[in-house]
């Protein structure tokens, strides 16, 4: 029995450095956000809000992290925007929405992530996603609540649904 | 005369320090609507010509209210258009003019600071004679460029600022 997972171990290694071999010869293709689908989500879900009597804030975040649109709501509180950011940043990073970050780290308040520079344990973020790639994230914060932060987020991302794909 | 000078002094700063303590400094700022009209205008213009870019708008403090990276832009024009907008805002001018004073004195002063960079494509949000911000754009082949899609934001809300 040790033999033969020793075998099934060496033909999977076999077959992993094939696929490194496939993908030596050729690039990645990836989808992205453009400026336009970014700027139209960040700018619905803080119309959403707004249209609800909350001022925020809003981040879109690209494939790497990096930042495609930042808004800053003079009207929100100060802190609004380096949240909404980090939110995003969570989404992305857990390929999930922040509130499920939120609900780990209550369950576990020493959940490793935790410690990284822009993980944040709120709810307000969502993936922005291409079937099962994720190429973006954004992340609202200003509302009372998370979870209106989180409803404005996916006004956002609805109102592109037919461009991501 | 020294003592008349001294005297004088002496009247300046207790006139100014009368003044800073009676009442607050009351600032116009730009709201998020107009500052992404603003960068959304500017960003767009720029496409309809062709051009990618990134845009930036910054507020009376230098504190970004608006950041677009643009489609297939390097990563330095988003850089770029912050600091074409932070030296406009510093300098209350298009940032061409410090690009001007730069070729001029490349050792001028300003240039040592972190965020000015001696470029075209920046331009000051005026209210009157109050520099309330600045847009930056980057990514057009010449800041000339740069800077008439950075106005066509401006122009674009024309009416709001006052």
């Amino acid at each position: 029995m040790s033999k033969f997972y020793r075998i099934a171990g060496i033909s999977l290694a076999s077959a992993v450095v094939g696929v490194f071999a496939a993908n030596a010869q050729q690039l990645l293709t990836h989808k992205d956000l453009s400026v336009a689908v970014a700027t139209t989500i960040a700018q619905t879900a803080i119309d959403t809000c707004k249209a609800q009597g909350y001022n925020v804030s809003a981040h879109v975040l690209g494939r790497e992290g990096q930042v495609v649109v930042a808004v800053r709501n003079p009207a929100a509180g100060f802190a609004t925007f380096e949240n909404s950011m980090k939110k995003a940043y969570t989404a992305r990073a857990t390929r999930a929405p922040s509130g499920k970050f939120a609900e780990t780290v209550k369950g576990n308040p020493n959940a490793a992530q935790f410690f990284l520079s822009n993980y944040v344990a709120a709810q307000g973020a969502l993936p922005i996603m291409v079937g099962n790639d994720v190429i973006g994230a954004i992340g609202i914060s200003g509302a009372p609540g998370g979870d209106k932060d989180e409803v404005c987020a996916k006004a956002g991302i609805d109102k592109v649904a037919t461009a991501l794909r | 005369m020294k003592k008349m000078v001294y005297l004088a002094g002496v009247v300046l700063m207790g006139s100014l320090a009368g003044t800073a303590s009676a009442q607050l400094v009351a600032h116009k700022d730009l709201s998020v609507t107009t500052a992404l009209t603003i960068a959304t205008t500017a960003v767009q213009t720029c496409k309809a010509q062709g051009y990618n870019v990134s845009a930036h708008v910054l507020g009376r403090s230098g504190e970004v209210l608006v950041a677009m990276r643009g489609d297939d832009t390097g990563p330095q024009t988003y850089e770029n258009s912050m600091k074409k907008a932070w030296t406009a805002r510093a300098q209350r001018a298009p940032s061409v003019n410090f690009a001007k004073a730069v070729q001029a004195n490349p050792t001028v002063g300003a240039i040592h600071l972190s965020n000015m960079v001696p470029a075209q494509g920046g331009l000051p949000i005026m209210v009157g004679e109050d520099a309330i911000g600045a847009v930056g754009i980057s990514g057009a082949p010449g800041g000339d460029k740069d800077e008439a899609c950075a106005k066509a934001g401006i122009d674009k809300v024309a009416a709001d600022l006052k």
